[in-house]
Parts: C-alpha cells; sequence; structure tokens
C-alpha cells in the first residue's frame, strides 16, 4: 500500500508506510522531529553565533549515539522486563571493530567499518545472551555487568588494542574513514551526524515495526510470567535470546557511529561499566515505556554532563539529584510524563485543583501544613526506632 | 652527565646583555625568571607593542586533570602555567598590550568535547593535555583546527612518530618517555655501575603508559649493562595494595628496580615496600617518583637508595641559594594553592605558556605585526627559550628538548616532603634521537 | 634469594588478606541482595566513606596514644586496641548513615520495578562521591603512623618470613568478623530472623517478624562491615574518591562465583579471587586485572548457579 492520506475510526490518518499509520498530530511531530534531527547543525551554527558554545554538534551527535544503544536496551527492559547493566559490551564492541579494522585491515570505507562493527556487536551480543540469558533479574543484571568489565580488562590489557590509551580510528592517507572513497575534511562532523540521523530514523522504524509486531506481544508474555509463557507454548529461552541479541545489534551500531565520528576510541569512553549504567539510565530518564524517550533521554544526559561539568566541580551530585527526583517524582521519564496520562499533565491537573479549592477556602493551607507534618514527624519516628532496633537487636 | 658541582654561576654578564640572551623581549625575561633585569627599565624592548598590535585579550585554553588521581599531576601543570601567564600580563602582557587569559578545563571525561569547544569559543592558543590517550585523541585535531597547541606533560614517543607523524601545529614541551627511561637507565648505571647490574625487575602501573616506561627502560638497560629482567608487575592505577608485587621483587632480588609510579600510587608504594624491607633486596629508580615529593612517607624512605629522575625540572638545581630565579618560582608556587613542592609537572604548563608566548614575540619582532597561526608554528620550530630550568629548544620535530635530571630522593624534615640529593644531569644527546630518527632505531643504533 | 616456597607462602597471605578486605565489602552486598532484592550500587562509597572518616579517628587515636616506638609489651597493647577501637568506631559511624540510606530512600521502592533500584542506588552512589569531596576535598588523604605503628611489632620475623605485621593484623581482624558475622547468622535470635526472611518473606511475616527492620539492620549491617572494610584499607595507602569503584566491581565477581545472596559463597568467593590474584601477580602478571573476571566465567560455565546455593538453610 502507497503511502497517503486513509480513514480510521472517522479521522482522517496519514500512512507512512504500511503499517505506520497515524494520527494527523502525531504526523506532524513526526515530521517536526525529522526536521529537527536534521536541523540540528544549522541550529548549532546558529547557537554558536549567539556565542551559546555548549550546544556543540560533537556533544548532541555522542547522545543521539548513545540513546540509540539505549533505545536497543529498550526492547529487552521494556517488553521481557530483563535489566541488562551491560550494553557497554555491544558498543565497546562496535567501537573496537571499527578501529581494529582501520588500523589493522586498513579498512578506509565509513560503511564498511559501520558495517563490520554491526556485525561483530551482533556476534558479541549472540555469545554474552546465550550465557547470561541463563539468569533472570538482578543475576540478570550482575552477569552482563561483568561480562561487560571483563570485556573492559581485555580492551586495557591488550597492548595491540592500545592498552588504556585507546585506538584511532583514522585509516588511509586521509587520516579518516572515507565516504564513498570521497574524504570529507572540514565537512566530517557534518556528514557523519546526518549518517547517523538516517541510522537512527531507520533504526527507529524498525523497532517500531518490532514492538508492533506479534513477536512484541510474545516479549511481553514473557516479561509477565515466563512459566505461563511456557506452558502456553512459547519458545521462551529462544525468543529471549533473539530479543537480547537484537538489542545488541544497536549497541553494536551505535559503537561504530561512535567510533567513526569520533576517530578514536578508549576503553573508559565505550567499555567501561558506567557506560552500561549511563545507557539504562538514559532510557530511564527519557522513558522507558516509550520508543523515542531512550534517544531523548541520551541526548539531555549527555547534554547535562556536559554543560554540568562546566558549572559545578560537584557535578555528579547534580546528575545524582537528577536521577532521584527521576525515580521519586517522574517514574515515566521524560517522553512518558509528557504524554497523556503523563505525570506531567496529572501535576497540571493537581495543581489547578489546589489552587481552586484554596480560593474557596483558604483553611485548606493549614490542614496541608498539618499533613505534611505529620508525615514528617511519623518518618523520624520510624527511623528512630529502627536506629534503636539495629543498635539493640530486634526485641 | 654534568654533576651538580660542575655548575657555576655565570656572573659579569651586563643587564643588556642577559636580556639579550634571553630571548630580548620584556616577556622572555620574565619568563625566564629575570624579573629583576626589568626593573626600572623604562625603554621598550624589542617586541613591544608599536601600534600594530591590538590590545584585545589573548584567549587560552588548558586542558589537564584538574581533580581525581591525576589532579596531583595536572594542578602543579595548571599552576605553573598559571604563574607564567601571570608573569606575561604583569609585564603587560605580549607585546607590552595583549593580556593572556586562561581557562582550563579538566581533561578527565570527554577532553575531545572539550578541546573543540576551546576551537569554537575561538581559543588562540590552547595547551596541555597531560595524558597520552587524550593526546593521541586530540593531536589530528589540532592538526585540521590548524590552531597551535603546546602539550605539557611527556606523554608517549609515538606521538610524533605514529600518531601525527608530520606537525605542523601541535608541539610538545615536557621530555617523553623514551627521554626519562633512558635518564633512568643512565642514572642506574651511574650511580651502581654497568658491571654490578645484573638483573632489573619492574613495578610500574599498569595501563599504556606504565607498559610503555618498562618497555623503554628495559631496552635501554640492556644495551647499557647487558642485563636480564627478572619481573614486571604492572599494579593497577590507585592500587590500595602492591604487597604482591612487593613480594615478587623480593623473591627475585634484582639489583636495580625500575617504576614509573607517579602521585599518590608512590606513596603506596614505597610505604609498602619499606613495610616488606624491599630496600634492603634492591635499588629502585623511578622515572617520576618525585610527582609525589610533598606526600612522601619520610619514615619509609629514610636510610634507603633511591634514585628519582624529575624530566627537566627540579626547584632546587641549581640551588636556590645562589640561583634567583628558581627561588622565585619556588617561592612563588608556594603562594599557589595546591602546590606545596613544585615539581616537572608544574614546569611542563610553564614551560609550554613560555614556549608559546616567547614565540609570538620573536615573530611581532620579526614581522611587525601579531602572527598568524601558521607563523607563530613556523618560528616555534627550532625556537630556543629559558625558564628557571634553563635553557630548552623546540626541535624541528616538534619535541621540546631540555636537560634532564636525577638525583637521589631524601626526605627533608624542613620542607616537609622530599628532595633531591646529588643531582646528575643528562643533556638531550645522551636521552632522546635527534629529529628524523625514532626512538627505536635511535636505541637500537646504540652499541651493546 | 628468597625461597619459591616461602614466596609463595607470602603471596597467599598476601592473598588472604586482600581477600578478607573483599569479603568484608562482598557480604555486606551480598546479604542485602538475597534478602532486600537490591543491588546496591552505592556499596562501594560506603566502603570509601568508611575509608574517609577513618582517617579522622585514627588521626584522633594516634594524637591519644603513641606509637609502640620502643616495643614495651604494654604500650604496643594499648596501641593495638587503640586502632582496633578506631576501626570499630568507623563501622559504627556508617550504620546511622546505613539506616537513613535504607528507611529514607530504598524502602519506598521495594514495590517498584527493579530497574529503578539500580536507577536510585547508582544516584546515591554520585551523590555520596560528592558529598565524600564535599566533607574531605579531592585529595586523597592519608593517616600516617597507624601502619608504621604496627608494623614496630615483630611478628612474622618469628617465623623467618617477611610479612608485615599490619597485614597480619588485617588477616587476624578479617577472621574474626567472618566468625563473628556467621555466629551472628547461626546463633543469635536477630540472625535467625534475618535468615528466616531470607528463607521466606511471607512466613517470617505471618509469625509477626517486622520485615522494615529487619531490612534496615540488614542494610545497616553491610554499612558497618564496608566502613570497617575501608578503615582496614587505609593506613598502608590512602583514601581516595575513587576507590569505591574497584571492591564493587570485584564484589560483583565475588557474588557470581559465590552464588547469590550466600555468606558463605561470597567468603569462599573472595578467599579464591584474593588469593588467585596474588598468584597471578606472580606469575603471570599481565593477568592481573582480567583474572577475576576468567576465574568468575569459568565458573559461570561449569557451576552458573556459583558454587554455594542460595543462602538461609545454612548459614
Amino acid at each position: 500500500m502507497s503511502p497517503g492520506l486513509v480513514d480510521r475510526d472517522g479521522e482522517t490518518h496519514v500512512r507512512v508506510t504500511s503499517g505506520l499509520v497515524l494520527s494527523k498530530r502525531r504526523f506532524a511531530g513526526l515530521i517536526a522531529g525529522v526536521l529537527f534531527l536534521f536541523a540540528v547543525p544549522d541550529l548549532v551554527r546558529v547557537a554558536q553565533a549567539l556565542d551559546i558554545s555548549f550546544f556543540q554538534l560533537g556533544v548532541i551527535h555522542r547522545g543521539l549515539v548513545f540513546g540509540f544503544a539505549a533505545v536497543g536496551l529498550n526492547l529487552l527492559l521494556r517488553h521481557t522486563e530483563l535489566v541488562s547493566f551491560g550494553h557497554a559490551a555491544f558498543f565497546g564492541t562496535g567501537a573496537y571493530t571499527a578501529a581494529v579494522a582501520a588500523v589493522y585491515l586498513d579498512v578506509t570505507g565509513l560503511l564498511v567499518l559501520l558495517l563490520l562493527a554491526t556485525a561483530l556487536g551482533t556476534v558479541m551480543a549472540g555469545v554474552i545472551g546465550a550465557l547470561s540469558l541463563r539468569h533472570t533479574g538482578l543475576y540478570f543484571a550482575l552477569l552482563t555487568l561483568a561480562f561487560g568489565q571483563l570485556l573492559y580488562a581485555i580492551a586495557l590489557g591488550q597492548s595491540a588494542l592500545g592498552g588504556s590509551d585507546g585506538m584511532p580510528v583514522r585509516p588511509g592517507e586521509a587520516n579518516e574513514p572515507l565516504l564513498f572513497g570521497q574524504a570529507l575534511g572540514d565537512a566530517y562532523g557534518v556528514v557523519t551526524y546526518y549518517i547517523t540521523a538516517v541510522v537512527v530514523l531507520v533504526g527507529l522504524l524498525v523497532m517500531w515495526r518490532i514492538i508492533n509486531s506479534p513477536f512484541r506481544y510474545a516479549l511481553d508474555a514473557i516479561g509477565q510470567d515466563r512459566t505461563r509463557a511456557e506452558f502456553i507454548g512459547l519458545p521462551v529461552r529462544r525468543y529471549v535470546w533473539t530479543a537480547f541479541v537484537i538489542s545488541g545489534v544497536y549497541g553494536g551500531v551505535a559503537g561504530g557511529l561512535f567510533a567513526v565520528f569520533r576517530r578514536y576510541v578508549t576503553p573508559d569512553g565505550t567499555l567501561y561499566f558506567l557506560q552500561s549504567g549511563d545507557i539504562l539510565y538514559m532510557a530511564i530518564l527519557g522513558g522507558f515505556k516509550t520508543l523515542l524517550g531512550p534517544l531523548v533521554g541520551g541526548v539531555v544526559l549527555i547534554v547535562l554532563e556536559f554543560v554540568g561539568r562546566s558549572v559545578t566541580p560537584y557535578f555528579e551530585f547534580l546528575t545524582g539529584t537528577v536521577l532521584l527526583i527521576l525515580v521519586f517524582g517522574f517514574p515515566e521519564g521524560i517522553v512518558g510524563s509528557l504524554g497523556e496520562g503523563g505525570v506531567f499533565r496529572r501535576a497540571v491537573g493537581q495543581t489547578r485543583h489546589g489552587v481552586a479549592s484554596l480560593r474557596e477556602d483558604p483553611s485548606v493551607a493549614g490542614d496541608w501544613g498539618r499533613r505534611i507534618g505529620r508525615g514528617l514527624r511519623q518518618q523520624i519516628d520510624e527511623s528512630l526506632t529502627t536506629l534503636r532496633v539495629v543498635l539493640f537487636g530486634v526485641s | 652527565m654534568v654533576r651538580d658541582a660542575d655548575v657555576h654561576d655565570s656572573g659579569g654578564i651586563d643587564r643588556r646583555g642577559l636580556l639579550k640572551a634571553v630571548g630580548g623581549t620584556a616577556v622572555a625575561a620574565a619568563l625566564a625568571g629575570c624579573s629583576s633585569l626589568l626593573e626600572g627599565d623604562g625603554e621598550d624592548g624589542p617586541g613591544q607593542a608599536d601600534g600594530t598590535v591590538t590590545d584585545e585579550p589573548i584567549e587560552a585554553g588548558m586542558l589537564t586533570f584538574t581533580r581525581g588521581a591525576a589532579g596531583v599531576l595536572g594542578i602543579q601543570a595548571q599552576r605553573g602555567a598559571e604563574l607564567a601567564v601571570q608573569r606575561i600580563n604583569d609585564v603587560g602582557g605580549i607585546a607590552g598590550r595583549r593580556e593572556i587569559t586562561l581557562e582550563v578545563v579538566d581533561e578527565g571525561d570527554s577532553p575531545l568535547d572539550s578541546y573543540n569547544q576551546f576551537i569554537e569559543e575561538g581559543k588562540d592558543v590552547t595547551f596541555g593535555p597531560i595524558s597520552s590517550g587524550t593526546h593521541a585523541q586530540i593531536a589530528p585535531e589540532v592538526e585540521s583546527n590548524e590552531v597551535v597547541n603546546v602539550g605539557t606533560d611527556g606523554t608517549v614517543t609515538t606521538l610524533y612518530e605514529e600518531t601525527v607523524p608530520d606537525p605542523t601545529y601541535s608541539f610538545r614541551f615536557q621530555n617523553y618517555d623514551v627521554m626519562e627511561c633512558v635518564t633512568m637507565a643512565r642514572e642506574a648505571v651511574a650511580r651502581l655501575g654497568a658491571d654490578s647490574i645484573e638483573t632489573v625487575a619492574g613495578v610500574n602501573p599498569g595501563y599504556t603508559f606504565g607498559e610503555d616506561e618498562m618497555a623503554v627502560f628495559t631496552r635501554a638497560i640492556q644495551k647499557l649493562t647487558g642485563a636480564e629482567v627478572v619481573y614486571e608487575g604492572f599494579p593497577e592505577l590507585g592500587a590500595s595494595d602492591m604487597s604482591n608485587h612487593i613480594t615478587s621483587v623480593n623473591d627475585e632480588e634484582p639489583d636495580v628496580t625500575f617504576t614509573s609510579l607517579w602521585g599518590g600510587d608512590v606513596t603506596t608504594f614505597l610505604r609498602q615496600a619499606s613495610a616488606n624491607d624491599m630496600f634492603d633486596n634492591t635499588t629502585v629508580v623511578g622515572s617520576i617518583l618525585y610527582s609525589a615529593a610533598g606526600d612522601v612517607p619520610g619514615d619509609a624512605i629514610e636510610g634507603t637508595e633511591l634514585y628519582s629522575g624529575s624530566r627537566n625540572f627540579y626547584w632546587d638545581h641549581p640551588r636556590t641559594g645562589n640561583w634567583q630565579p628558581g627561588r622565585e618560582l619556588f617561592e612563588a608556587a608556594q603562594d599557589q594553592d595546591g602546590v606545596s613542592i613544585p615539581n616537572a609537572h608544574y614546569m611542563s604548563g610553564y614551560g609550554a605558556v613560555t614556549a608559546w608566548a616567547t614565540a609570538v614575540e620573536k615573530a611581532i619582532d620579526l614581522l611587525g605585526s601579531y602572527p598568524s597561526q601558521e607563523q607563530i608554528a613556523t618560528v616555534l620550530e627550532g625556537h630556543g627559550f629559558f625558564t628557571p630550568a634553563g635553557y630548552h629548544v623546540m626541535a624541528e620535530d616538534h619535541q621540546g628538548m631540555s636537560n634532564a635530571v636525577a638525583g637521589q630522593m631524601v626526605y627533608d624534615e624542613d620542607l616537609g616532603g622530599a628532595r633531591l640529593e646529588d643531582v646528575n644531569i643528562y643533556s638531550p644527546s645522551e636521552t632522546a634521537p635527534s629529529p628524523g630518527t625514532t626512538a627505536s632505531d635511535w636505541l637500537d643504533s646504540w652499541s651493546g | 634469594m628468597a625461597s619459591g616456597l616461602e614466596t609463595l607462602v607470602v603471596q597467599t597471605l598476601n592473598g588472604l588478606q586482600f581477600g578478607f578486605v573483599l569479603f568484608l565489602v562482598a557480604s555486606g552486598l551480598t546479604v542485602i541482595l538475597g534478602i532486600l532484592d537490591v543491588l546496591n550500587l552505592a556499596h562501594g562509597e560506603l566502603f570509601a566513606f568508611g575509608a574517609y572518616a577513618s582517617v579522622g579517628i585514627f588521626g584522633y587515636v594516634t594524637g591519644a596514644i603513641a606509637a609502640p616506638v620502643s616495643g614495651g609489651i604494654g604500650t604496643t597493647i594499648v596501641f593495638v586496641i587503640g586502632i582496633l577501637a578506631a576501626i570499630v568506631v568507623t563501622g559504627l559511624v556508617l550504620i546511622p548513615v546505613g539506616v537513613v540510606l535504607e528507611s529514607v530512600f530504598l524502602r519506598p521502592i521495594y514495590e517498584r520495578d527493579q530497574v529503578y533500584q539500580l536507577v536510585l542506588t547508582f544516584a546515591l552512589l554520585l551523590i555520596i562521591i560528592d558529598v565524600t569531596k564535599f566533607v574531605w576535598g579531592d585529595v586523597p588523604i592519608r593517616t600516617n603512623s597507624v601502619y608504621s605503628g604496627i608494623n614496630q611489632i615483630p611478628t612474622s620475623e618469628l617465623l623467618g618470613i617477611t610479612f608485615p605485621t599490619y597485614n597480619v593484623f588485617a588477616i587476624v581482624l578479617g577472621a574474626v568478623v567472618v566468625v563473628g558475622l556467621f555466629y551472628f547468622f547461626a546463633r543469635t535470635k536477630t540472625g535467625r530472623i534475618v535468615r528466616a526472611t531470607a528463607i521466606n518473606r511471607e512466613m517470617a511475616t505471618a509469625i509477626g517478624v517486622s520485615t522494615d527492620r529487619v531490612f534496615t539492620l540488614v542494610f545497616a549491617l553491610g554499612a558497618f562491615l564496608a566502613g570497617i572494610a575501608g578503615a582496614v584499607r587505609v593506613p598502608p595507602t590512602a583514601a581516595t574518591l575513587e576507590m569505591g569503584t574497584n571492591p564493587l566491581v570485584l564484589s560483583f565477581v565475588v557474588i557470581v562465583i559465590g552464588g547469590l545472596g550466600s555468606l558463605r559463597g561470597a567468603f569462599v568467593g573472595a578467599v579464591v579471587v584474593g588469593v588467585l590474584r596474588s598468584w597471578m601477580i606472580s606469575f603471570y602478571p599481565p593477568g592481573e586485572i582480567a583474572a577475576p573476571f576468567a576465574i568468575m566465567a569459568v565458573i559461570l560455565l561449569v557451576k552458573p548457579e556459583g558454587l554455594f546455593g542460595t543462602w538461609g538453610e545454612t548459614a
């Protein structure tokens, strides 16, 4: 079926491709999003002209790339409820594959480097998936983390891989990967950004297809109750492994993109377990119940980190606080909270309601104060009891 | 090699002669630590403003470690650079009118982004970084951005042999790994005699730098003595426990144990080595043990035979008692935050700024106007200049050449830290290949 | 040259010493994991926090008690007791920290998706690092006379081997804590209640155990042990902001080797990692960093559930 307008439930919808049919409003959002994605290099140039220097193309690019890995991780997190704490393994495998191919095999083609990165990232996901999917829950998280650290230790220990210094991705005469045999020169940063933007769009589209397929419902069933899923005849192991590999592919692609656009890879920047953590937090920050959330979370977290570092030496405290607020205030993440029924909309409603009742009867303010005071007292009482119990035992 | 005692005061040169010797300009004199030359000097020296240079401030950026374990070194480099900038600004800035503002950014996280931001902010020059990994990342960017960068720390030989084989805008001031390791191999031979070194061991930090240093030291000492390597250990950076490595050294009782541990790791190592009686079993030589000078456990190194290099600068050589530039630098450093005893890293920041500033003044002198990046880069090649550490040349391969320092590390109660006694000086020709020869070929060419 | 046997013995002792410190961190982590079902990413920072706190406490003690320079038995005993007290006090300081972390931050999210625990404990990790930095500054801090003071007591020389007395001290202290911990869980009423909760939370609640309190108790115990570990680790080296990461990651390895939530597993895992790492440094130095992960990989292939199953049935 060709793209065009269709009628659904009495409303005009837009068909983008077969299966992807959006309401007019969402379609407009999609167009705006795509335009924005491609306008970033120009917006950055405008920002620079206005002396707003922290909007750097390289920083936003890095955010997109990590966010893309988070989109992959989210497939596991959202549908199978498996928390991977080792996604840097695939990211790093992709990045190092590109670097090794550039340094030792003299591969100069940018797209070839990306393909190789994707391939090896996929293989690594297959292997680690087979080993760690024997477990679920926190044990699974621990295993993925440990495998990630094993790869990190290997990269760190091998002088052929550059050890802690890492490796350049600058093959050939031009000292950089070539696109269709052409050196990009000064345009390198912008062109690679557009490549990333295209890859991200395609990746999102593919992910959209996956989560609108029967496969997704099978994963949901597995995530909710494995035993039951097995009883109804789902090949649980194979499905979960497949989902794990798909999510790893996104990591591998992201790693390849990272290596290519940075032209340098380091173990700390690609394989360290804190990078795995970052990828996970991006998904939560952006909203892991949504498709776009992880991508948004990636850009927001990376830009926040970059700006935060130049603003305060206590920037870890800042990130920590943001995550705390996220856990307690906005568990649906940025995109989730902005969506229908999200915390944001509810909060607006509640505030409106509160202001209205305050206007009607100002004495409610006293009630609120008393309620807060009571809550605090209760908390303190409880803490003191617990402290007593801890110090003197359960009596 | 020159013994400490061989260095005499020059004496008998008049002020104008000296001013000329240090490069002829007020900035050069201030940076050489000869500020007394400037007092009451009303007349404009060469390089003073002649109207063609604007008084717009020069924006400089510096990448260094400002926190964490490596912050111990990075902050020294930062303070050194800050002192140099202050001295330049005290005489009115470059050409007497362009003051320098220095922005310092931590190179710990995503240094490439921080470097790019410098460029986007339109920095006129960048200094740093410290780590070899960062250096390998940004050196190609320096070349494509065409803004002069003077690296501070030593980092690795491969920078100008492989990473950027034919640099134009990337320079490096401080002695690099081959220089400091060859210095220590020569120092070991000078102290113990080639005949009494038959076995060597190494305890080096477990990352690229430490592995490099051990490899270079091994090649040099084998050429000089034919010694055999009996143990190589690589404790992790920031390791809290090195007793395993120390026990292994004790087991082998090597004649010499080489280490390139730095900062806090030095303190941990010396303390645990002393507790395990390691100093009874071997003589320790370290390329940058002295980077922990202010933090060395006095009781641990008392009565030991411990030798340390300090790259191209040891603050008390020549003795500050009769070497005013050194004394003034030391005193200025004491007033700064976070520097108890200025070390080679301090000089790396100071010297990088000095190399650039004196070259710019030389270019202004030649051109009569403020030079372009390309012109600065051209002048920097082969440029000679003074710091309180002596005379330096930015060789045509973009590597700074300076004398190297090594001495016995002892604890000084009054100083509240370590000092180097009985200092030996090694000239660049003894510690580094001449431009055009790779370090590897050079080491191979030594007769065994 | 020292004999090969002596080196082997000393290296094993070195490994044991490292293993005990690792156990102090990993035991808390594994018990918290087993009972609260929380992977506490901030656990390494509790260790670092303990290390920083101990520097001041050690300073106070060594200021009050002179190091046994002359070697008199009396002064030596007083000094050792003082150091022991300082270590225990450091652990005690960590208890309220643990109580607050558990009751204020963790308690509200037990019912939520597990992923939020990881976000939360990671947020706590970041916050504790910066609080530590704010309180004690960015440069490493040390305590000077504890290590050399203890080392002046001759012990290993009596056996004719070179081994610092402080390390003997650390091993003995570690062993005492291990015995104490197993005794606590096997013999005391509180310990049995904790174990009962680990085996069957619903049943424990049904017979009147307050799981809230058990959870807080377990978390505080973990913080106490991490604090002690931090205090033991400081004298030979320094307290640094980065020091929490390595023990945390190695503790993960220990838990995977020993089996999730198993205290005995944590003990065996910690000693195995400590000793094998130690031998590796001696006989194949390049493997130092990768060794623990290699051991873990082997265990995973041979015995995926870890050496010891889930904890609770036996202590």
